[in-house]
This record gives C-alpha cells, sequence and structure tokens, in this order.
C-alpha cells in the first residue's frame, strides 16, 4: 500500500528521556504516516506520555531526533530544538485544559487568533470547527459551565480548528465515563478520517487503542515491547507482557519437544505431561518456550472436536456469566485455563467437556 | 550499545543553544535568590552581631565577643515569667474559642450559620491594637466602663482588670481565635464523613465514634493550630504594649522594645533577646510543619467533604448565642466602645448631652501630623503591595512552575520572614541600616523595604494558592496553540491568576496600613505612619483623640475595601461582558 506522502509525518528515533537518574524513555524510534493514527499503548509510567510531550516540545528529550513532516524539530547532535509554539502542531489534553474564564467560542478561536486569523474568516472556521463536534449552539457558552463531554468536544474543535498537520492526544478519554468514551471512541476515529490528520495517541486503554488505531506501539519501562497493526498486535503478541496486557491470554509453558522450522510448527511438553502445538511466527526456538493462547480463541464443547491435534479432556471449575459472553475456567493437567465464548451449551461446573486450541492460535512468544 | 556508551552519549549531546539558556537562567536564578537572601538575611545578621557583642558600648563593629549578653536575659526573669503566662494562658483561651466555633459551625445545626461564618472572620480585621485600645475604655481598673457601671451598683474596687495579665491573655485571645476558627474548621471541613459513619455501622456508639474515630482524625490538625497560634502570641506586641507598659509590666517584644527606645538604649541585651525569641520561634513554626505534614491523617487529601451535621434541637439557640458571643466580645463590642468613646470630651460609662462632641474627629482630622501619617501610609501600603504583588507572582511563579535549580531554597528564604516577629525584624534592620553606606535610615525606602519583606510570606501564601490551582495544561495548550510566552501570560495566565493577584493586592495593603511592629522602630521624623503614630497618641495627648484616630484609620480601610471590591467586580464585568 503506498501512502500519499513519501516521508513520514512523524518520525522519532532513538529518543531518550532521562530525569536525574531515572529512564523514563530509553532509545525509542517510529513513524507515523501522513493521515494515520499511531498509538502509544502502555500501562501508567511507561514513558508513552513523555514520549507524547517530547514530540510536543513540552518535554526536553535527552537525546534522539525527532521530525515533523521531513523538518527535524528536535535534534540533541544538531542541537536543534525547536519550541513547542513554532513546532505548529496541535494537542488534546488530558484535563482538556479548557480556559475557563472564555467562552467555548475563544477557546476554539485561540489557535487561530494567534495566527492572526479574524473577522469573517475567523468565525467560518470555528463555526466549522464546532460543527464537527456538533457544538454550535454552545458558542457563547461560558467554558467553565461545560459538562465533561462537552469539554472534551470543545478540547477536539480547539485541537483541530487551525487545521493543523498533526495532532496529538494525550489520554483524552481517560476522564469520561464508560458509555460515553466508547461513543467518543468512534467519532475521534471518523473525525481523525475525515480530516485526514495525522495522529499520535497515548492510551493505557486497550479498546480504545484496537478501535482507533492504524498502527499500535506497546510500550513497558520506557521501551518498545512491541509494534504492528492492532490485528497483529492482538493475534500474534510478541511477549508474555503483550500477550496479557492487550486483551486476556492464557500462557502456557514448556519444554520444546517438536520444531519444524520450514512449517513454522513447535511443541511443547508441559512439567505435567501435556503436549502442546503452536507456531512460531518466525520466532527463534530454544529449549523451553512459551505459547499465547487467546481466551477467545479456546473452544470447549461436550463433543470431542474432530481435530487431530490440541484436544484435551478438562474438568469445568467454574463457569461465570458476563452478559454477552460466558468466562470458564477449566482444568487443564495442573493448569487453570480461561475460555471466553458466547454459548457454553449448558457447560456447568464440575462437567466433563472438551477443550479446542487451533495450533494457528497458539503463538510462541519470545523470551 | 551498552547503557555506560548511552550515558556518555548523552552527556556529550547536552545542546549548546540548551547551555547558554541554562547559563543565562542560572544567573537570574542566582540574582534573584541573591536579592531575597540579602533582604531576609542581612538584618538577621546584624542582628546576631549585636546579641554577641559584648565590647565597649556604641562602637560598631564590635570590639568583643562573647555570650554575655544571653546570660543577661536570664537577669530578667519576670518578662521571661510574664511572656510564658500570657502566651499560654492566651493560646488555651483562643483555642477554646476556635474550637468550640468551629464545632458548632461545621458539626451542629446552629442557625444562621453562613452569617455567623462570615462574621468569625471580622475579629481579624479589627485587628488587636484596636481591640487593646476597646478593651481599655471598657477594662481599666479605674476608669473602665464596666468598672464604672459595676461601682455604680454599689460594689467597690473593680469587676475587672484589663491591664492585668489575664486581662492582657483575655484581649490577645478574642482576635487569635478568629485565626484558630479558620484553621481548625478547615480540619474539620477536610475530614471525610464517612470514616465515622464507617464506626457506626460496624455497631460503635455515636461517644464511642466521637471518642476513637474524630477526635484522633482532627487531634493533629488541632495540635497544628495550637502551635501555630502559640507562636503567634509569643511574638504579638501591641496588646501588651498598650495594656501592659502603663503599669510597667513587660513581656518580652514590649521589653525588646523599651530596650531599643530607651536612652541609653540597651541594644546588645534586647538583640539576644530578640534573638532567643527567634529562635524559639523558629522551633515552633518547624514544630507546626512537622505535626501538620508528618502527623496529619486528614488534611492530605486536601478535598472538601460536607461534614454530619448533629442536630441540637433547642440547645441550637444555646449555641448561637455561644458564638454570638465571642463575636460581640472580639467585634462589635470594641468598635461600639470606640465609637461611644470618640463622640464624648471625658470618656465616662453614662452618656450625658453636656460631655457629647465631634471635637475629637475634627482635631484628628486637622491636626497636620495626623493628615500627613494617614497619607504616608496610604502612599506607602498602595506602593507596597504594588511591587509585593509583582514581585510575590514572579517568586512564587518559579517557585512552583519553573524547574530551576535552588527553587526550594529561595521557597524557604521567602517564608522565613513569617517566622520572625515584626519588631524584631525591624530592629534588625535599623541596627543594619544605620551603618548602611546609602543614606536611607529613617525616610521611606527603608519603611519600604521593611514592609516587602515582612510582607513577602503573604503574598507569595496568596499567590500560590492559586497558582497550585491552575492545571499546568492550561498554559501548555496555549504553547501547543503555537502562542508565544508575552501572549500565553496575557490571554491565559494572567487572567486565571487574576483574583489570587488581587486578593493578594488587598491583603497587603490592609496588612501596611494597619502595620505596627516594624515601623514604630524605623519611621522617621519626616517618615511618620498611623498606627505607631495612633500608638504614640495614646500615651502622649487624650485617649478621646485616640479613639478618633483608630476609627478613622478603620473608616479609611474599609473604604479602600469597599471600593476595591467594587472595582475589581467591574473589571470581572467588563472582562466577562467583552468575551
Amino acid at each position: 500500500m503506498s501512502s500519499p506522502q513519501a516521508t513520514p509525518a512523524i518520525e522519532v528515533e532513538d529518543l531518550s528521556i532521562r530525569y536525574g537518574n531515572v529512564t523514563a524513555v530509553e532509545t525509542v524510534s517510529f513513524a507515523v504516516e501522513a493521515g494515520r493514527q499511531l498509538t502509544l499503548l502502555g500501562p501508567s509510567g511507561c514513558g508513552k506520555t513523555s514520549t507524547l510531550r517530547a514530540v510536543a516540545g513540552l518535554e526536553t528529550p535527552t537525546s534522539g531526533r525527532i521530525k515533523i513532516g521531513g523538518r527535524l524539530i528536535y535534534d540533541s547532535k544538531a542541537r536543534l530544538n525547536v519550541p513547542a509554539e513554532q513546532r505548529g502542531m496541535s494537542m488534546v489534553f488530558q484535563s482538556y485544559a479548557i480556559w475557563p474564564h472564555m467562552t467555548v467560542f475563544d477557546n476554539v478561536a485561540y489557535g487561530l487568533r494567534v495566527r492572526k486569523e479574524s473577522g469573517v474568516a475567523l468565525r467560518e472556521k470555528v463555526d466549522y470547527a464546532l460543527g464537527l463536534v456538533q457544538m454550535r449552539p454552545f458558542a457563547d457558552r461560558n467554558a467553565s459551565a461545560l459538562s465533561g463531554g462537552q469539554q472534551q468536544r470543545v478540547a477536539l474543535a480547539r485541537a483541530v480548528a487551525f487545521s493543523p498537520s498533526v495532532l496529538l492526544f494525550d489520554e483524552p478519554l481517560s476522564n469520561l465515563d464508560a458509555k460515553l468514551r466508547s461513543e467518543m471512541r468512534i467519532e475521534l476515529r471518523e473525525l481523525q478520517r475525515r480530516l485526514g490528520v495525522t495522529s499520535l495517541y497515548v492510551t493505557h486503554d486497550l479498546e480504545e487503542a484496537l478501535a482507533m488505531s492504524d498502527h499500535i506501539v506497546v510500550m513497558r519501562s520506557g521501551v518498545i515491547e512491541q509494534s504492528g497493526t492492532p490485528g497483529e498486535i492482538y493475534d500474534y503478541p510478541r511477549t508474555s507482557f503483550v500477550a496479557d496486557f492487550v486483551g486476556s491470554a492464557n500462557l502456557i509453558s514448556g519444554m520444546v519437544v517438536g520444531h519444524n522450522a520450514a512449517g513454522q510448527t513447535v511443541t511443547l511438553e508441559t512439567s505435567d505431561g501435556q503436549k502442546i502445538h503452536g507456531i512460531t511466527r518466525g520466532r527463534t526456538v530454544h529449549g523451553k518456550g512459551t505459547l499465547s493462547l487467546r481466551t477467545v480463541h479456546l473452544k470447549l464443547a461436550k463433543d470431542r472436536a474432530p481435530a487431530s491435534q490440541n484436544v484435551w479432556p478438562v474438568t469445568v471449575v467454574r463457569s461465570i456469566f458476563l452478559g454477552d459472553i460466558k468466562q470458564v475456567h477449566v482444568q487443564w493437567g495442573t493448569q487453570e485455563l480461561v475460555v471466553r465464548q458466547i454459548s457454553t451449551d449448558g457447560i456447568a461446573a464440575g462437567d466433563e467437556a472438551y477443550l479446542f486450541a487451533d495450533p494457528m492460535h497458539c503463538i510462541l512468544l519470545e523470551q | 550499545m551498552s547503557s555506560g556508551e548511552r550515558k556518555e552519549l548523552a552527556d556529550r549531546e547536552l545542546p549548546d543553544a540548551q547551555s547558554r539558556i541554562k547559563l543565562f537562567e542560572t544567573v537570574a536564578m542566582a540574582t534573584i535568590v541573591a536579592v531575597v537572601a540579602s533582604v531576609v538575611l542581612y538584618p538577621l545578621y546584624f542582628l546576631l552581631q549585636a546579641s554577641f557583642d559584648v565590647g565597649l558600648p556604641d562602637v560598631r563593629p564590635p570590639t568583643a565577643y562573647g555570650t554575655a549578653n544571653y546570660a543577661k536575659v536570664f537577669d530578667y526573669p519576670q518578662i521571661i515569667w510574664n511572656t510564658l503566662v500570657v502566651t499560654f494562658v492566651s493560646t488555651v483561651m483562643a483555642l477554646l474559642f476556635g474550637f468550640v466555633s468551629a464545632w458548632v459551625l461545621t458539626r451542629t445545626n446552629v442557625p444562621f450559620k453562613r452569617t455567623l461564618d462570615q462574621l468569625m472572620t471580622v475579629p481579624y480585621y479589627v485587628t488587636p491594637l484596636l481591640g487593646a485600645l476597646a478593651w481599655s475604655f471598657l477594662g481599666a481598673p479605674e476608669s473602665g466602663f464596666v468598672n464604672q457601671i459595676w461601682r455604680k451598683l454599689g460594689f467597690a474596687g473593680h469587676l475587672i482588670d484589663i491591664t492585668s495579665p489575664m486581662g492582657i491573655a483575655w484581649v490577645m485571645a478574642l482576635f487569635e481565635g478568629s485565626v484558630a476558627y479558620v484553621m481548625i474548621s478547615a480540619v474539620m471541613q477536610s475530614m471525610d464523613p464517612a470514616l465515622e459513619e464507617a464506626s457506626q455501622v460496624m455497631g460503635a456508639s455515636r461517644w464511642r465514634t466521637m471518642w476513637r474515630v474524630t477526635l484522633p482524625l482532627v487531634a493533629p490538625g488541632v495540635l497544628g493550630a495550637a502551635i501555630f497560634v502559640f507562636a503567634e502570641m509569643l511574638g504579638s506586641f501591641s496588646v501588651a504594649l498598650v495594656l501592659g507598659t502603663p503599669a510597667r509590666f513587660y513581656v518580652i517584644t514590649t521589653a525588646i522594645y523599651h530596650f531599643v527606645s530607651q536612652y541609653p538604649p540597651r541594644i546588645p541585651l534586647a538583640a539576644a533577646m530578640g534573638v532567643s525569641l527567634f529562635f524559639v520561634m523558629v522551633m515552633m513554626l518547624w514544630l507546626y510543619r512537622w505535626v501538620t505534614t508528618r502527623k496529619s491523617y486528614v488534611t492530605v487529601s486536601g478535598k472538601a467533604f460536607r461534614p454530619r451535621v448533629i442536630d441540637m434541637g433547642r440547645l441550637r439557640w444555646a449555641l448561637f448565642a455561644l458564638v454570638a458571643f465571642y463575636v460581640a466580645m472580639s467585634a462589635l463590642l470594641p468598635v461600639a466602645t470606640l465609637v461611644f468613646a470618640a463622640v464624648q470630651k471625658l470618656a465616662v460609662a453614662f452618656p450625658a448631652a453636656s460631655n457629647f462632641t465631634f471635637d475629637n474627629f475634627r482635631q484628628a482630622l486637622s491636626i497636620n501630623a495626623v493628615r500627613t501619617a494617614m497619607w504616608n501610609s496610604l502612599a506607602l501600603a498602595f506602593v507596597t503591595a504594588t511591587i509585593g504583588v509583582l514581585v510575590t507572582g514572579l517568586l512564587s511563579w518559579i517557585i512552583l512552575r519553573s524547574k530551576l535549580p535552588g527553587r526550594g531554597a529561595l521557597e524557604y528564604l521567602a517564608m522565613f520572614p513569617q517566622a520572625v516577629p515584626r519588631l524584631v525584624f525591624a530592629f534588625g534592620m535599623m541596627w543594619a541600616w544605620l551603618v548602611f553606606p546609602l543614606p536611607v535610615y529613617g525616610t521611606f525606602w527603608v519603611l519600604l523595604i521593611a514592609y516587602l519583606t515582612v510582607f513577602m510570606p503573604l503574598g507569595l501564601r496568596t499567590i500560590s494558592g492559586v497558582v497550585l490551582q491552575l492545571d499546568r495544561s492550561l498554559d501548555e495548550c496555549g504553547q501547543v496553540c503555537g502562542a508565544s510566552w508575552g501572549y500565553r501570560m496575557r490571554t491565559i495566565t494572567i487572567p486565571l491568576l487574576r483574583p489570587g493577584l488581587l486578593a493578594a493586592w488587598l491583603l497587603i495593603f490592609v496588612a501596611s496600613v494597619r502595620e505596627l511592629g516594624a515601623s514604630i522602630l524605623l519611621m522617621g521624623s519626616d517618615s511618620k505612619v498611623m498606627t505607631p503614630a495612633i500608638v504614640e497618641a495614646w500615651f502622649s495627648s487624650s485617649s478621646e483623640l485616640t479613639a478618633a484616630m483608630a476609627l478613622i484609620q478603620t473608616a479609611v480601610i474599609a473604604t479602600t475595601m469597599v471600593v476595591f471590591g467594587l472595582f475589581t467586580r467591574r473589571i470581572a464585568h467588563h472582562g466577562a461582558a467583552a468575551q
């Protein structure tokens, strides 16, 4: 797939940020193609927000290079650090940062006024931005009199009003309640697509990252754990951290008893003698290994599945009703595995059943 | 790349432009720290030097050093004893006033709660000096109105003696009670009611809950207030000066003033007393910080809760009367007394038409010295407040928002004057500026520098309170939107800080007009200011004239506050309309 522009809109190379002796970000590199959205995903303290703030110019990195649209804005070797106000980006803050002493209109007009826009052009652009987030009727409202969701919309309108080429999001939805959050998730995604603005998004929320991004970078303790499309990250986690953080997964460790380099398959035997087949995804096979099995990729049924591999008789420990799906815990050898599926065929705690795991969904992790 | 290599690379790669900015910032910061340090520490250095001066009298710098002056402090056990008695008794009384009113107003359904809460802060504005003058009219053993009525009723002698140690402690406690109230009610309001509810749900009775949960939770806060009030009482000056000195009753602050202003002055002894007092107060404030930060459970969250209110039934009217009585004793009665005294030729308890006069006011307004002192005070307060807001605004921004090295030390220095009684600080300044090569001693300049220094903590605390509430991203958002530092200051930071800046201006202005401890030592014959002039009039001319002067000063302050209030409200309206 060819991108509209040859050079990526945001390039971060070997970025490191240190606070005294503490390393917040260590040699992180990634690129965002023009018009695409990349999400930095990770638990709090993983360095994702520091990275975003370094791109914005609000944080001075220790070393590395940052380019926006091919233009170098930070380079530790060239001793270059363009101040935030000259980087021409825009940002949506976690706290919204709506100025309480201004009206909604003045908030949204701020970036335009900074750019010496005035009169009819200003009014039209603010109007358009407010229209994008359905906040036009609130233009003359005092910003301090808005609800959380409305402030969020105004923050968004303000961020896009002056047509920035790059938009930064610092956990913009984390202060909203669950229902509003899932609505805004879709709206944000639609808006980002419609405007074709390059976005860098930071969140600790998995669903948010999966639903909104073209590309996800999973971070942990200041380093990148895995980088890929949402599908890749979800289906083929690289490490046990990613497997666990990105959705729920069962991790099964054992000795490697079979390995087919050409077919990219691997067979493990656990300490209690259970055998399980999986795929390597080209990852190096050692004497020991761990497979990741998504809870939704396991199949539990009363009757034995017709497959020849990875079918085991198990005992159901407990079954939990979660609304849309059911979560079943089964005893698999000495280990307890978690299965999530829509229907459980009336299987209840104490029942005997068969568990099946497609080897294509048993992913070997890097150690 | 190994981590060692990486570290080396990082050290090497510090950008040039950045290091130049760093150098500029370091130099600017060093300058600011040096200026603040010099205004704060220079006087204290001279005070310390004088306290160790055991050489020839009247020779500076000292010809010999020793600790004899400190030993001499103990030749005056009466002063130490007086100070301890007055401080201890007044602290206990003030805490009682504060605790009871705080409990009544936060935890019971007392009627007119909101009004009472506002009235509780009035004593703070009435000031101890005014209270001392008024209570002197009321409770002087011979001429006091209360005692006149007492004798009229057929009793002999006097009912109350306001010039006794207990009388002095009573007046001091009345005015510090307001401070104790504010501190203790803040503690009570910041307690999560769920903590008490949890105890009750688990089956504890109301009394057990109070004893095992409520009291332990508020205890550190109350202890903190106790230490703070005790330190304030130790350094208080005006009440003991007005009520105690005529009967030769001295506490440490009035003794210092006496030794400095008598002829010949006993500077080294006064300095040793000042340093000792300063040392004790620093210890107290250190203890206060320790108690409130380490031992407090409730004030940590800083969140305001809605405390559970106890229905007191009929008793609530008794509680109302109790709080109202405090407000009456500390605010209404003193002001009424001064008005009553000021319209009489000779102040007596029983009004007579022949005794009525407006002469005192006429005289107060016509005496040139008084008029000049009033204008001097107002002009000085205006300049102090204006410069003070700029300086403390800059300081609080540096301390709270910059990442400059040394900002912690700067905060410590700037808050330091809080630990020094203003009289002691002014004494150090007087001694310091006498030998300063520039001829500022006895001029307005020295008063201005003194005011700016002693009110620095006040301004800093007020503005910092607002800066702390401002979300950092409000400014960062402007930055990302492309606005320069100046544009952001104009459109975001200053408008958001405006309430804090205006409040700080008004507080510094009012405090400057009312200032006594520092002014009384530092004003020269050409730089008279109002409050010391009132005290002078009290001691050297008629008390009725003094009452008129004190009322005029109060009226001027009240008018300023009202005008200021209207003015700022108009700015706020104007601002809102413009947007």
